[in-house]
């Protein structure tokens, strides 16, 4: 038992003295993690758009040409990020581009490397994810979109990407949490995140475990808090399950209409809103 | 003389070897009100969806207003806001409200503004019976109540034809009949509509021209009178008599 007790004096010692490295570290992993995850975000959903733009057999070849060109350079784009290590990612182009450039271009400040890096990162899985999310909407959204006449950018602001986003919203999460852990890699190229801090602790106080064990215990808040939040947005834009008559005459028919509990059955992880919601029927 | 809306020349289309449909003549014209009847798989469905560019025709013209819009350099959305569609499967956007559906097509494609739009859609979503529903999203709302905001939607966009694919296929037979009848009314106001349909008393009492197809081809059209009391072609007799039993 004594060793917990060691432990926790070890720990009270280190958050003492280092507590503002910490604590500052946490601030830098968690900007760190957002601005790549919304930045990715974005490039995720460029190139899905691009992706899915129909190609029709009587266009003009040079948009065939384009559209086949467009797709090709984001193939690539995907394989060669999604299937390199973020870590060495950084190295390439923090240390790569002023090697080949004689220090003529290179990056002065680790954040915008840091964030550069991060979010290509992320936009190569969310290209894959936002393209899923396209696919999975029902084609006769599309269909109903373009019979009243919207061009395919209206179409997918107004009817399709607001449905993808809610489809993909889970792995958005899954993103943000990866992002929130994997920054860590980014010491390398002296980035001062929450890992940094960790480092630079134990290379004081020799600390190792109990300074390993503030990080966990830190890194774990973080996500656990993250993915509650995301939990929370989700349930926000599923909108409300109810609706209000709007109801001049009192006459007016209300058949077929009917409570929807929800797009979940009662044996998902939803069930115990569902079941909130049958007892509240009662 | 009546002015020609539609006129669709020599239409076929191919999926693969499969030919669905095999040169089709047709035309539609302000007011008319059109049927089109036949079995399953007869080219019903891809002959509409084609008429709205939503399949691309191997061969033939299109011509709306005498320009054909399958030519190279027409716009198909700017041709699609004219020709309104009511799809089988209502195709309702899940993520708006059933008044956002009537009003976004108005606000992205007619440019209208938002009071205009919000205007307009309320008074075709009064005439069929779905104003209480405002703020009900597609999910909530019945099969017969989304097809009614369906068509409301549709016809926000005044367009000078209305597409009908199937309009009550989908829906429980207790609620086939609120659809018919604001189609019905429809008729009754002068609207152009063109209707793939098997309700064959929508087909014999609202319309005024039924065109009977069999196998990728237009096998009869006539007056409802002609086509159901006095079919000359023995596979209309064949297909109607199923119906009557």
């Amino acid at each position: 038992m004594n060793k917990f007790a060691q432990l926790a004096a070890d720990i009270t010692k280190l958050w003492t003295k280092y507590h503002t490295a910490y604590l500052s570290g946490i601030e830098n992993t968690l900007i760190l993690a957002l601005v790549g995850t919304v930045i990715g975000c974005l490039i995720g959903f460029i190139c899905g758009i691009l992706n899915t733009i129909p190609r029709r057999p009587n266009d003009h070849p040079l948009k065939k040409a384009i559209l086949a060109l467009v797709r090709v350079i984001i193939r690539i784009y995907v394989e060669v990020f999604r299937g390199t290590p973020m870590v060495l990612q950084a190295v390439f182009l923090f240390y790569g581009l002023p090697y080949f450039t004689d220090n003529a271009v290179k990056f002065t400040s680790v954040w915008a490397a840091a964030i550069v890096v991060v979010s290509i990162n992320t936009g190569a899985y969310m290209a894959e994810s936002v393209r899923g999310g396209i696919i999975s909407v029902d084609p006769g959204q599309t269909e109903g979109a373009m019979a009243i006449g919207m061009t395919h950018v209206q179409t997918m602001t107004s009817v399709i990407l607001p449905q993808a986003l809610r489809n993909i919203m889970p792995q958005i999460g899954n993103n943000f949490i990866i992002n929130v852990k994997d920054t860590s890699v980014m010491f390398i190229i002296g980035f001062p995140d929450f890992f940094a801090a960790h480092r630079a602790t134990v290379g004081a106080s020799y600390l190792y475990f109990p300074s390993a064990t503030v990080e966990m215990v830190g890194y774990l808040t973080m996500t656990l808090i993250a993915s509650f939040l995301l939990r929370w947005v989700e349930k926000k834009m599923d909108g409300s399950g109810n609706y209000e008559l709007v109801q001049e005459d009192q006459l007016t028919m209300t058949a077929g209409t009917y409570r929807h509990p929800d797009k979940g059955t009662p044996f998902d992880e939803r069930s115990k809103e569902y079941e909130n919601r049958e007892k509240e029927a009662e | 003389m009546q002015d020609l809306i539609l006129q669709i020349n020599h239409l076929s289309k191919s999926f693969g070897s499969h030919e669905v449909l095999k040169d089709i003549d047709f035309t539609v014209s302000h007011g008319d009100v059109i049927s089109i009847i036949g079995a399953s798989g007869s080219g019903k469905s891809t002959l509409l969806r084609c008429v709205n560019l939503l399949e691309t025709p191997t061969s033939g013209e299109i011509l709306y207003h005498g320009k054909n819009v399958l030519q190279r350099g027409t716009n198909p959305a700017e041709y699609r806001a004219h020709v309104g569609m009511v799809f089988q499967s209502f195709n309702l956007f899940n993520n708006m409200t059933v008044l956002e559906n009537c009003m976004v097509g108005q606000i992205k494609v007619l440019k209208r503004d938002k009071t205009e739009a919000r205007e307009h859609a309320m008074h075709y979503l009064e005439k069929v019976g779905m104003t209480p529903y405002i703020n009900a999203r597609p999910r909530q709302i019945s099969g017969g109540q989304k097809q009614r905001v369906a068509i409301a939607r549709a016809m926000a966009m005044d367009p000078e034809v209305l597409l009908f694919d199937e309009p009550t296929s989908a829906l429980d037979p207790e609620m086939v009949g609120e659809v018919l009848t604001v189609m019905k009314d429809l008729a009754e106001s002068g609207m152009t509509m063109l209707v793939v349909t098997h309700e064959m008393a929508f087909a014999r009492d609202v319309s005024r021209r039924v065109v009977y197809m069999n196998g990728g081809v237009i096998c009869e059209q006539g007056s409802p009178e002609e086509i159901f009391g006095n079919p000359r072609k023995q596979e209309t007799i064949d297909f109607l008599s199923r119906f009557r039993g």
